[in-house]
């Protein structure tokens, strides 16, 4: 019973980072109608951008010596003589890195919300009212463009990066087990699920999100409504990107930096088609559901399922319910 | 030769049919008509088996083939055309038509990838039976290696026909066939059902806006109105009927309006 | 040169091998395909028949995406399929007669494709693409199974058998080649044939209108299974000729990369046609070199362990993709059938 508590706990921790990442693709599709196969890329160079932000930048001969270490008077009082591992240290220390980790997070927002409008400009863009096929193709060509560019660009490896918050073991009791998990993986669920919930907020009630709604809900009137449908277009890219940048900071911090990032954010592809390619909140259940899943598997069945496990429930779901769980269908006129 | 006894069909809140029963006489040439969206179209997809109906039978040759497949409904020899041109558009006119003649033909995969033997003898066959029944009936001579998504809307529609009647049919049912076409066009399209008719002895079923031609060529009309059926008979009685009337110009016109109004 | 040619009757022209550019011009390919070992180098019949293989894989792929209109980024599982069942067979009979494991081979790889085609009775397009990329997920995931370790070698891979026919084992590589070649000419006529009947029109008209070719009596659910079948089968086969051909094979030589790869080739050289596959597959595998070929010019050395090359070529088939996709979404086909348009109205127009 605790152990199942314990796995389901964790479950939940990588299904919202994973509804996180879902978001980006979900977005996009919204807007443009085209599932981004890259996502998973666009993830990984966020995580590379957080790298070079908040590690190889930081540590730059150029860069003051507070923003690698910030090291005050009163920080240096409060951590005082805590004890290693303890809560005390891991704020501290969180706190001396707070520089390099915020630099990191504005340098990763900030170059990929560039790099995907440059994605959206020279390759959506001019196969816009293509196929979907040629859509899907040539997002499935970015992944390889993406990846070797990442590949000649930082040949860094497991390297680490700043976590985003103070890490320590809390442990608790829950319906009298004793349960354990880190602090730092709480802070990622909370920004992965304020992040989600901020979104949903925006879409609902701004007016660029009624614009993408409204492209959503039909390209060509939105357009003669006088919304700026390419402008549109852009808004969803950023935010996948931005969105994503944070998840790959996220993923670098908890499974260090490497190529497997992108993998594994193709992987939450499935997750998206089994909630739902359009709608939110079936993603953030299909998410939950995956994490949940996974985390299971991992107890019972070792590590190699686990991460099998998204493609098999995507197969499972398709099969009974070919548009996932809360996603619309498209009926075709005869 | 085909009948529907009391079909509704239903999407979410929208009666699309309601309670709709007719038969189709052997040999001779239905007409089902009414206004926009009064269920035309949903009649034929019943009966070529895209929706099932969540009420009444469809009979064919005294068979039920309600709970049907749409291709078995093929093979049994109900072939249509659609309201929307639902040609191949990678392939050309004649491509398109010998497509027609899939249910009567028999190459399997293992024949079809050897092809010397049976296979190229049974394309022979297949292609001397449409260029002589299909193409020089339809005149589509000077278009055959045409592809078809270069054609002009009427031949367009003209090659659908065609492409049906390579099933060589027992029942056909047209989708407003001459939808969008001038007086001349629509002249020869019904010259052309009427040849099928008098050639083959096809059983037709008609959706039609144009009101003369509906008149000139049919044998029995059925009209809708929101999925009811108003009216069933001759093409004089359907045109005298006051519930037909009124459902086509409104409740207001029914005293002045005359049998002889068609709307275009 | 004025190629005009007109015909007196129907089944003539119903052929395909009309007129006498094409005819010759597979007569000259073949003579080429025949002779090309007897003067090439051990590294370019390597490049040869892999190319070979490829090309059938690819075709199979076609059958699928270009003429069904399904779309599949999966299928390097079937080659996997196929490729495994041949190591598997030869671990169990060492002396099975190699055309017998080709064809085992190829069965067991269409079983997998009617499985693993399933959701395609449901689901189109991008939904289809993520489920056969779950199931190429998946069917490695079982292949580095322990349980399977004996046949499979897990994770590890496993060292291939060398063909023996009739007590000479092909081991040199122009050995291999002949093998390879006839497999591949035979299987690309077979399926060139499959499309000018009843057969291939009816997976090409599921394509172009899926309803439409279901009210002529073709049942969908049938066919498109038969079509992830033959193609599944197609890349069985390549797979088995994969073992035959490399000395050793690892379950991650058939992942997503390959099968990325295998859809790379055919829209490079043009879906829905016959020789897309082969023209796709042969620009495709020759990047890499003609990149090494640059690498070794800018270096001047030797530039295979440059760690930038296969970054680069990653790059380069990316942008090849996107590239095709939206400059010549018919792919190096239509180039090619420009090319002879112009050169049949040549001199007298343009
Ligand atoms: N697939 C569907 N899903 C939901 N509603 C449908 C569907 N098909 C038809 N309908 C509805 O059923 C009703 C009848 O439509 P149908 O197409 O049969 O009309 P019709 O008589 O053919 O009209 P028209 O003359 O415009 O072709 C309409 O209200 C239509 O909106
Ligand atoms: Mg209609």
């Amino acid at each position: 019973m605790g152990q199942f508590i314990q796995y389901m706990i964790n479950g939940v921790i990588s299904g919202s980072v994973l509804a996180l990442i879902a978001l980006g693709i979900v977005a996009v599709f919204k807007a443009t109608k085209v599932v981004n196969f890259a996502h998973g890329h666009l993830i990984l160079f966020g995580a590379y951008f957080y790298f070079t932000f908040s590690v190889v930048l930081s540590e730059a001969a150029f860069m003051p010596d507070w923003i690698r270490s910030w090291d005050p008077a009163w920080l240096q009082a409060y951590a005082g003589d805590a004890a290693m591992f303890s809560p005390k240290a891991a704020i501290a220390s969180w706190v001396s890195d707070l520089p390099r980790i915020l630099l990191g997070l504005i340098g990763a927002l900030a170059a990929n919300a560039v790099l995907a409008l440059i994605i959206e400009r020279l390759v959506m863009r001019p196969l816009l009212g293509q196929s979907a096929f040629a859509m899907i193709l040539s997002t499935v060509g970015l992944i390889w463009v993406l990846e070797g560019s990442a590949g000649l660009i930082w040949t860094a490896e497991a390297e680490q990066v700043p976590a985003l918050g103070p890490n320590f073991p809390i442990r608790f009791e829950l319906f009298d087990q004793n349960l354990f998990l880190f602090s730092g993986s709480l802070v990622n669920l909370v920004v992965a699920l304020l992040l989600f919930a901020s979104l949903m907020l925006v879409l609902r009630y701004t007016r660029s999100g009624v614009a993408i709604r409204a492209t959503a809900e039909d390209q060509s009137t939105a357009y003669a409504m006088g919304i700026n449908v390419p402008r549109v277009f852009s808004t969803a890219w950023l935010v996948a990107s931005t969105t994503g940048a944070v998840a790959g900071a996220i993923l670098a911090s908890r499974n260090g930096l490497s190529p497997a990032i992108g993998l594994f954010g193709l992987s939450v592809l499935a997750v998206v088609l089994m909630g739902g390619l359009d709608s939110f909140a079936g993603v953030l259940i299909a998410s939950m559901l995956v994490g949940i899943l996974s985390s299971m598997a991992q107890w019972k069945l070792g590590g190699g399922v686990a991460e099998i496990v998204p493609y098999v429930a995507v197969l499972v779901v398709i099969l009974i319910r070919p548009h996932g769980f809360m996603g619309q269908e498209e009926i075709e006129r005869i | 030769m085909l009948s529907v006894t009391q079909a509704s069909l239903a999407f979410g809140g929208i009666k699309a049919l309601d309670d709709v029963s007719f038969t189709a006489a052997s040999g001779e040439i239905t007409a089902i008509i009414g206004p926009n969206g009064a269920g035309k179209t949903s009649l034929f997809n019943i009966i070529s088996g895209f929706y099932k109906p969540q009420q009444g039978r469809i009979l064919f040759d005294e068979q039920d083939i309600t709970h049907l497949r749409a291709d078995k409904r093929a093979e049994l020899g109900i072939a249509r055309t659609f309201q929307n041109i639902a040609l191949f558009r990678g392939m050309s006119v004649l491509e398109n038509i010998k497509l027609g003649g899939h249910t009567r033909l028999s190459t399997g995969f293992w024949s079809a990838g050897f092809f010397y033997g049976e296979a190229r003898r049974e394309e022979a066959r297949l292609r001397a039976e449409i260029e002589r029944d299909v193409i020089d009936f339809l005149e589509l001579d000077h278009i055959r290696k045409a592809p078809v998504a270069a054609l002009p809307y009427g031949l367009q529609k003209r090659v659908e026909l065609g492409r049906a009647l390579a099933m060589q049919p027992k029942v056909l049912l047209l989708d407003e066939p001459v939808a969008g076409m001038n007086r001349e066009e629509t002249e020869d399209m019904a010259r052309f059902i009427l040849d099928i008719q008098a050639r083959w002895g096809t059983t037709i079923l008609l959706v039609e806006h144009d009101m003369g031609m509906v008149m000139d060529i049919s044998n029995q009309v059925v009209v809708l109105n929101f999925g009811r059926q108003i009216a069933l008979g001759t093409p004089d009685q359907v045109q005298a009927n006051p519930a037909v009337i009124e459902a086509y110009l409104g409740t207001s016109a029914t005293t002045e309006a005359t049998a002889t109004e068609e709307p275009a | 040169m004025i190629t005009g040619h007109f015909k007196t009757d129907y089944s003539a022209d119903e052929g395909i091998w009309s007129n006498w550019p094409k005819r010759w011009g597979l007569v000259a390919a073949l003579i080429g395909l025949a002779i090309f070992p007897f003067m090439a180098s051990n590294y370019a019949l390597l490049l040869a028949g892999q190319i070979g293989i490829f090309i059938v894989a690819v075709t199979g792929l076609n059958v699928l995406i270009g003429y069904t209109g399904l779309m599949s980024l999966g299928h390097g599982a079937f080659f996997a399929v196929g490729a495994y069942t041949t190591v598997a067979i030869h671990h169990e009979w060492p002396l099975t007669f190699p055309l017998i494991t080709l064809v085992i081979s190829t069965v067991v790889a269409a079983a997998f494709g009617v499985l693993f085609g399933l959701p395609s009775l449901r689901v189109k397009g991008l939904y289809l693409a993520v489920a056969t990329l779950s199931a190429n997920f998946i069917i490695l995931f079982l292949i580095e199974q322990d349980w399977l370790a004996e046949w499979t070698g897990g994770v590890r891979g496993t060292e291939t058998p060398n063909a023996v026919f009739f007590g000479i084992e092909l081991v040199s590589q122009q050995a291999k080649y002949f093998f390879i070649m006839p497999v591949m000419v035979l299987m690309l006529l077979f399926a060139q044939n499959l499309f000018r009947t009843r057969f291939g029109r009816a997976l090409i008209a599921i394509r172009d209108k899926d309803y439409s070719a279901e009210i002529l009596g073709i049942a969908l659910f049938s066919y498109k299974l038969k079509s992830f079948a033959i193609s599944a089968a197609y890349c069985g086969a390549a797979g088995s000729l994969w073992a035959y051909f490399f000395p050793a094979i690892l379950p991650e030589d058939f992942g997503l990369n390959m099968s990325i790869t295998l859809v790379v080739c055919l829209v490079a050289g043009g879906m829905g046609r016959t020789l897309g596959p082969i023209f796709g597959t042969i620009l495709i595998l020759l990047v890499p070199e003609m990149l090494k070929v640059v690498a070794a010019a800018i270096t001047g050395g030797d530039a295979t362990s440059q760690t930038w090359v296969s970054p680069t070529r990653d790059i380069l088939f990316g942008l090849m993709i996107i590239g095709f996709l939206i400059f010549e979404p018919m792919g190096l086909v239509n180039i090619w059938d420009r090319f002879w348009r112009f050169m049949s109205r040549w001199p007298f127009a343009k």
